[in-house]
C-alpha cells in the first residue's frame, strides 16, 4: 500500500482563473443552500408521518404540497446544480483547458446566467407548488411549466458550453467523463420535453410517458453526471489511472440502451402494454452490466488504496458513493421483478430505495467530488474535523433511514398480503416512521456541517493571490 | 479526426443523441401513440361540474402522493369469462377491488391520471361506493384521527370555516354535523365550496361504468 503523493491543493489551484472559480462556486453554494432548504422540508414531512398534526393549519404547508417541494428542490436545486457546477471544472480539467482561461468571457457570462436561471426556476417552482399550482400525479415534474422553463434553458446553455469546451480540447482523445456530461445534457433536454409536452396524451399513454420520465430523469441525468464526475475525481485523488478505460466505454453504451427502456417498471401489473412491462423487467435486470462496469471499475481502481482512503477526507465519500451506486442499483433490479413488486410496490420500501440511490450514491459522490476537487480550484481546504463530523453523521443518518424504511416497507407489504385492514398496515409501520425521522434529523444536522465546509472552500483572497502564478 | 468517437466530438455527440431519440421513440412515443388510438375509441365520459373542480383540488392538494387509484391485476393469468376478459386481482390489492383489476378504459381521457405510486393511505378507486356518506368525508377531511384513530392523513381544516357563510353564498357552503372528537372550537362548522367539490369528486369514484350488472357485488 502506498499513500499517493499528490501536490498540495494551493499548488494545484495556482493559476486558476478566479472568475471561473467563482462561477463554479456559485453553482455549488446555490446547491448547498437548496440542500439545506429541502432538508428542512424533508424533515418536516418525516415528522408529519409520525404526527400529522404538525403545522397542519396552513393550506400552503400541507403534506401533499411540501412533498414535491422536497423532492423537486433536492433533485433540481441540490443534485443538479451541484453536478453541473462540478462538471464545468471536470470538463475544463479533462480537456486540458488552460486554467487561466478555461472559458471565454462570453461563455463565463452564459454559465453564470444559467446558474441564475436554475435558481429562479427552483424558487419559482417551490412557491408555485406551495400556492397550489402542482402538476399533480406527475412525479418529479410537479413544477408548473413556467418553473421548468428556465431550468430547461439552463440545461441547454450548459450542454452547449460543455460541447464547445470539449470541441477545443488540447488533447486528441476525449476523456470518458466528457462523454457522460455531454450526453447527459442532451438526454435531459429530451426528458424534459417528453415530461412537459402533455397535450398529446391522456389515460394510459399519459402513464407510459410517466414511467419513461421518472426513470429517465434519474437514469439519464443524475446517474451519468455522477458517474462522469467519479471517472475524473477518483483517479485524480488516488493519483493513478482508472483501472479499465474499455469498461467505461462498455458502461456508457449499455447504460444508454438499458436505462432508456426500463421506465415501465413503475407500472408493473397495470393495464400498460405487456410488452413494455416485460421489457422493463428484463432490462432492469440487465442494468447490472452498466452498473457493475462502472462500480467494478471504480472498486478495482480503489483496490489496495485502503490507506490512502482512510487518510483522505474526500475519498471516503467517494468510496461510500461508489458502493452505494452498486448496491442501490442491484436493489433496484431486484425491485423490478414481478414477485418482489407484488409485495413491495406502493410501500415505504420504495422511498428507502429512492433515498439509498439519491443519497448514498448521488449525494455522497457529489460530496466526495466537492471535497476532493474544490480545494484544487480555490486553494482553500475545509476544516477536517467538520468534514469528519459531516461524514459520520450523514452515514449514520442514512443507515437508520434506509434500514428503517426497508424493514417498515416489508412489514407494510406483508400486512397487505395478509389481507388485514388498511389501518393495521399504518399501525405496524408506524415505528419505522420514527426511525426515518431520527435518521433524517442526523442527516439534516450533517448538512449544516457540510455547508460550513463548503463556505470555507469558497474562492477568496487566496485564490486571487495565486491566480497569476501559473500564467 | 476520422469517425472515431474517441477522438471526434461530433460523432461522440450525435451517436448517443440519435440512438437515444430512436429508443425514446420506440419505448415511449410510439407505444403512447398506439395506446392513444385505443383510448380514443372509448367514448368521452360525461363529467359533472362539481366533481371536475374537485378533481383539480385533489391535484392541487396532491392527495395522489399518498393514495393510489389502481387495482393491480396479473395480466398473464387473465381468462375469458363469458366473452369478457377478466384479470385476477393481486392478493395485496384484493381488499380494494375484489371484483376486477383496473382496466385501461377506466383511465380513458383522464389528464392527468391519478394512478399513484405510493399507498401510504388506502386506494381510492372506489371510495364513492365504499364510503357514500358525505358527512363522513367532511369529518374525515377535517380531522382524520376523529374517525380513523391512528391515521397518518393530514387534517385539511383549512377547507372548513366556523364563521357562517354570507347569506348570498349560503348555497355554496354546506353545514357539517359537529360530532364529538372532531375538535372544533365552535359549535357550528361549514364546508367551503372547495371541500364540497372535493368530496363530490371522492363520491364520484365508483368504477360504476364497469358494473353493468355482470360484476358480483
Ligand atoms: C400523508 C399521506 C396522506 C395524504 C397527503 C392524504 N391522505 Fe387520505 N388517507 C391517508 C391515510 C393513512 C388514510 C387511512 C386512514 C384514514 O382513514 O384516515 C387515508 C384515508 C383516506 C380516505 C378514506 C379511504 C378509505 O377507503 O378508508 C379518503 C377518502 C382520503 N384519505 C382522501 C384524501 C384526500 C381527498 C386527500 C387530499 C386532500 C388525502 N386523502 C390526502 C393518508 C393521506
Ligand atoms: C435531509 C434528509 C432527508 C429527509 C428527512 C427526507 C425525507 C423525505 C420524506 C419524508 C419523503 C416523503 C416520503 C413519503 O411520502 O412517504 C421523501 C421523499 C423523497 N426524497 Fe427525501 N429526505 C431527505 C433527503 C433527501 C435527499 C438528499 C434527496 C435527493 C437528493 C431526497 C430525495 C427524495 C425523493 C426522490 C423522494 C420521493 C421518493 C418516492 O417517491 O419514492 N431526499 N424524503
Ligand atoms: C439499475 C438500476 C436501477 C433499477 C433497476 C431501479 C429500479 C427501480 C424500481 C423497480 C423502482 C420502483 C419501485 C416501486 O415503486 O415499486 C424504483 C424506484 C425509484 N428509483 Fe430506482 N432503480 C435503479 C437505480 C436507481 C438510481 C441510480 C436512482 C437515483 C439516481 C434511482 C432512483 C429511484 C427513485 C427516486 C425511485 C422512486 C420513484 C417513485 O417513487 O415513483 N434508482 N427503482
Amino acid at each position: 500500500m502506498k499513500i499517493p503523493v499528490g501536490i498540495p491543493v494551493f499548488v494545484a489551484a495556482a493559476g486558476t482563473n478566479p472568475n471561473f472559480a467563482k462561477m463554479v462556486s456559485r453553482w455549488l453554494i446555490s446547491a448547498g443552500v437548496w440542500l439545506l432548504f429541502a432538508s428542512v422540508v424533508g424533515l418536516l414531512e418525516a415528522f408529519r408521518l409520525v404526527d400529522p398534526e404538525i403545522l397542519a393549519d396552513y393550506a400552503w404547508l400541507t403534506f401533499g404540497r411540501m412533498r414535491p417541494v422536497h423532492t423537486m428542490t433536492m433533485l433540481f436545486g441540490w443534485a443538479s446544480m451541484a453536478l453541473v457546477g462540478l462538471a464545468f471544472y471536470v470538463v475544463a480539467k479533462s480537456t486540458l483547458a488552460p486554467m487561466h482561461e478555461p472559458m471565454k468571457k462570453a461563455e463565463l457570462f452564459l454559465a453564470n446566467l444559467a446558474m441564475v436561471l436554475c435558481n429562479v426556476g427552483v424558487a419559482v417552482g417551490a412557491v408555485a407548488m406551495a400556492m397550489g399550482d402542482v402538476n399533480a400525479g406527475r412525479e418529479y415534474r410537479e413544477w408548473p411549466w413556467y418553473a421548468m422553463a428556465p431550468v430547461f434553458v439552463a440545461v441547454g446553455i450548459c450542454g452547449l458550453l460543455f460541447y464547445r469546451m470539449v470541441a477545443r480540447r488540447a488533447v486528441e482523445g476525449i476523456y470518458i467523463s466528457c462523454w457522460f456530461v455531454m450526453a447527459a445534457c442532451f438526454w435531459m433536454a429530451i426528458v424534459v420535453v417528453m415530461g412537459y409536452q402533455t397535450f398529446w396524451t391522456a389515460g394510459i399513454p399519459d402513464r407510459i410517458v410517466d414511467g419513461f420520465y421518472i426513470h429517465n430523469a434519474v437514469g439519464m441525468w443524475f446517474t451519468p453526471l455522477c458517474v462522469g464526475m467519479t471517472y475524473y475525481a477518483l483517479p485524480k485523488l488516488l493519483n493513478k489511472p482508472i483501472y479499465s478505460y474499455a469498461l467505461g466505454v462498455l458502461g456508457f453504451f449499455t447504460h444508454l440502451v438499458f436505462y432508456t427502456v426500463i421506465g415501465t417498471h413503475h407500472y408493473i401489473f397495470t393495464p400498460l402494454p405487456m410488452i413494455l412491462q416485460t421489457t422493463a423487467v428484463i432490462c432492469s435486470v440487465a442494468m447490472i452490466v452498466p452498473v457493475w462496469a462502472s462500480t467494478g471499475n471504480f472498486l478495482m481502481t480503489m483496490k489496495g488504496e485502503g490507506l490512502a482512503i482512510s487518510h483522505s477526507y474526500s475519498l471516503p465519500f467517494l468510496f461510500v458513493g461508489v458502493v452505494g451506486y452498486g448496491l442501490a442499483s442491484v436493489q433496484g433490479s431486484a425491485e423490478a421483478l414481478r414477485f418482489v413488486q407484488e409485495v413491495l410496490h406502493f410501500t415505504h420500501y420504495t422511498v428507502g430505495h429512492a433515498h439509498f440511490a439519491m443519497y448514498v450514491f448521488v449525494t455522497f459522490l457529489i460530496w466526495g467530488c466537492i471535497y476532493g476537487l474544490v480545494p484544487r480550484m480555490t486553494g482553500r481546504e475545509p476544516p477536517i474535523l467538520l468534514v469528519s463530523i459531516h461524514f459520520w453523521l450523514a452515514l449514520a443518518g442514512i443507515a437508520v433511514y434506509v434500514i428503517g424504511l426497508s424493514v417498515g416497507g416489508h412489514v407494510q407489504g406483508e400486512s397487505w398480503l395478509e389481507g388485514e385492514p388498511m389501518m393495521e398496515s399504518v399501525r405496524v409501520s408506524a415505528p419505522y416512521m420514527v426511525w426515518r425521522a431520527v435518521g433524517g434529523l442526523l442527516m439534516v444536522v450533517s448538512h449544516i456541517f457540510f455547508f460550513v465546509c463548503l463556505w470555507r472552500m469558497r474562492p477568496g483572497a487566496f485564490t486571487m493571490a495565486y491566480a497569476g502564478a501559473g500564467k | 479526426m476520422g469517425l472515431n468517437i474517441h477522438t471526434n466530438h461530433r460523432m461522440l455527440f450525435f451517436i448517443p443523441a440519435i440512438s437515444y431519440l430512436v429508443l425514446v421513440y420506440l419505448c415511449a412515443v410510439w407505444p403512447a401513440m398506439v395506446e392513444m388510438e385505443a383510448m380514443e375509441a372509448v367514448p368521452k365520459p360525461f363529467e359533472d361540474e362539481l366533481p371536475a373542480i374537485g378533481r383539480k383540488l385533489y391535484g392541487s392538494y396532491n392527495c395522489v402522493t399518498c393514495h393510489t387509484q389502481q387495482i393491480r391485476g396479473d395480466e398473464r393469468k387473465a381468462t375469458d369469462v363469458d366473452g369478457v376478459r377478466t384479470t385476477p386481482v393481486l392478493t395485496a390489492d384484493a381488499r380494494f377491488g375484489r371484483e376486477l383489476a383496473t382496466r385501461a378504459e377506466e383511465y380513458a381521457w383522464q389528464d392527468p391520471v391519478f394512478m399513484g405510486t405510493q399507498r401510504t393511505g388506502p386506494d381510492l378507486s372506489s371510495t364513492g361506493r365504499r364510503l357514500p356518506a358525505v358527512q363522513w368525508h367532511y369529518w374525515h377531511l377535517y380531522n382524520p384521527q376523529a374517525v380513523s384513530p391512528g391515521s397518518l392523513m393530514p387534517p385539511h381544516r383549512f377547507l372548513f370555516t366556523t364563521t357562517p357563510p354570507p347569506p348570498d353564498e349560503e348555497f355554496d357552503y354546506e353545514e357539517v354535523l359537529v360530532i364529538e372528537g372532531l375538535g372544533v372550537k365552535s359549535d357550528r362548522l361549514w364546508a367551503t365550496p372547495d371541500a364540497k367539490a372535493l368530496v363530490e369528486y371522492l363520491l364520484s369514484l365508483k368504477r360504476e361504468h364497469l358494473e353493468q350488472g355482470r360484476l358480483a357485488k
